[in-house]
């Protein structure tokens, strides 16, 4: 038994011809932050979606909290939540009643007083009766944020997180995700190099389907990663 | 800790969500409701011509589907936008549950917004074209035809609209699809419906075969959408 929340061997998503992510091994150690760099059609997405049930591999294993992907999704989703740069959340509802729904369908036990804890902690809770459409795209991503959460998982996939935050959010949404770092593994897929590396342990870039580079934080030469990163992207889409 | 609620459970929760949307917004309802109002008033003048109330009598169950049929295509088509609209269904598919009861939810949802929708425009119907006919004994019957038809058309569209509601042309692709689909169903019930509201004595040698083709077709196609709607989801 490894004490890996992520793992994965030989990973191959085939799109007819085109390999969008080839041969894909990982070890992510739990409690671990995996940034994962590359540029536009690297398969960066494709691999979370992988991971996240979303989508199935073509070839090769994956396991998440110690359940694979493949065989037991509904045991990965249990332990998994997702936060994208779309909110996932109902534009009509009230963001309590949002959180009720997911809180409900997870089987959250005491899912109201859950939900009212989660909406304080997110900084929300004065407006839990307003209907999320009116919601600035800060709150909504801090709302999305208290949805994914809801099930108290295991592993955080992050999908450009940060896309269309303005400054003053991006802050508030660095501290959340801090005061939710303790006893979870998270992944984030993101372009943005200094705001990844600022938050990792482990640093992935991705280029073509392939990985170029996977090491932990504490034995990187930033300088020498980022020089890494700059020649893929620069290398051009896959 | 978390523990996965059952299915009937789920089922509930997800029904609940959309009656309390609906509930909010009046969305679905407001717009099918209106919608149902003008095809009234586009049967209002094309039919000006006809002499007396007894010329609508025995195309009265035709043009009363394809009012049902017009009016559940635009719910059906809204009925998935919305939960595309902010990526909600991804969250929903992100919960470990059984597909059918994503499926059976949207199916009830619909079927009581087309049903509402259905009692209100009926009478109303009644009211302008057939109102000088007096009603026929056996016009209570016309629920099961009424109810049959909405079932099918609610399952069989919803399953339908989950395919086209990501495709560009949704509007006209959900049409195109839906309604050849219903066709056996729209004629058995049609066929009921004129029985009923003609209302000669013999009216059952037609109703009787139609409603049972209707829950026929309501049975296979319910489990044939339940069956696949776990693949059409996923892909």
């Amino acid at each position: 038994m490894t004490n890996a929340a992520i793992t994965t061997s030989k990973l191959t998503k085939r799109f007819g011809d085109r390999k969008a992510v080839d041969a894909v091994s990982l070890e992510v150690p739990t409690g671990a932050f995996l940034s994962i760099f590359g540029p536009n059609g690297a398969g960066k997405t494709t691999l979370l979606r992988i991971l996240s049930t979303a989508m199935h591999a073509t070839e090769g294993s994956v396991q998440v909290a110690g359940f694979d992907v493949r065989e037991q999704p509904d045991d990965v989703r249990a332990h998994i939540g997702l936060i994208s740069h779309d909110p996932m959340l109902y534009p009509d509802l009230s963001a309590l009643e949002n959180l009720m729904v997911f809180a409900q369908l997870y089987g959250v036990p005491n899912p109201e007083q859950r939900c009212l804890d989660l909406l304080d902690a997110v900084g929300l809770k004065h407006r839990r009766l307003d209907v999320a459409r009116t919601f600035s795209r800060g709150m909504t991503q801090r709302l999305s944020i208290a949805r994914a959460l809801i099930h108290d998982p295991e592993v955080v996939f992050l999908d450009e997180p940060y896309s269309g935050l303005d400054p003053h959010a991006v802050d508030v949404f660095d501290q959340l995700l801090a005061s939710q770092r303790e006893g979870r593994t998270f992944v984030m897929v993101s372009h943005d190099l200094q705001k990844g590396l600022q938050l990792c342990t482990h640093a992935l870039v991705m280029a073509k389907g392939k990985v170029v580079s996977f090491q932990p934080k504490d034995a990187m030469d930033e300088a020498a990663f980022a020089e890494v990163y700059r020649q893929t992207v620069g290398a051009g889409v896959a | 800790m978390a523990s996965k609620p059952s299915a009937w459970r789920q089922y509930k929760i997800l029904l609940a969500k959309d009656l309390r949307r609906e509930f909010h917004t009046k969305d679905m309802i407001t717009s099918m409701g209106v919608y149902a109002l003008l095809v009234l008033i586009i049967y209002g003048a094309a039919l000006g011509q006809t002499s007396s109330s007894l010329d609508v009598l025995q195309m009265s169950g035709g043009l009363l589907w394809a009012l049902f049929v017009l009016t559940s295509l635009l719910g059906l088509n809204r009925s998935f936008s919305y939960e595309r609209e902010a990526a909600a269904l991804d969250g929903i598919l992100l919960v470990p549950m059984d597909r059918g009861a994503i499926f059976l939810a949207k199916a009830t949802s619909n079927f009581l917004f087309m049903l509402v929708v259905e009692v209100i425009a009926l009478p109303v119907f009644w009211f302008f074209f057939l109102a000088n006919t007096g009603l026929p004994a056996s016009m209570p019957y016309v629920a099961v035809p009424l109810l049959l038809g909405t079932i099918g058309m609610a399952g069989v569209g919803t399953l339908l609209s989950t395919i086209t509601a990501a495709t560009r042309g949704k509007d006209i692709l959900l049409a195109v699809l839906f309604i050849p689909l219903i066709f056996p169903l729209l004629y058995a019930c049609v066929t009921a419906t004129t029985a009923v509201l003609v209302g000669s004595v013999d009216f059952m040698d037609a109703f009787f075969p139609s409603v049972a083709l209707s829950a026929g077709y309501d049975v296979v196609m319910l489990l044939a959408s339940w069956a696949l709607y776990d693949f059409v989801i996923s892909a």
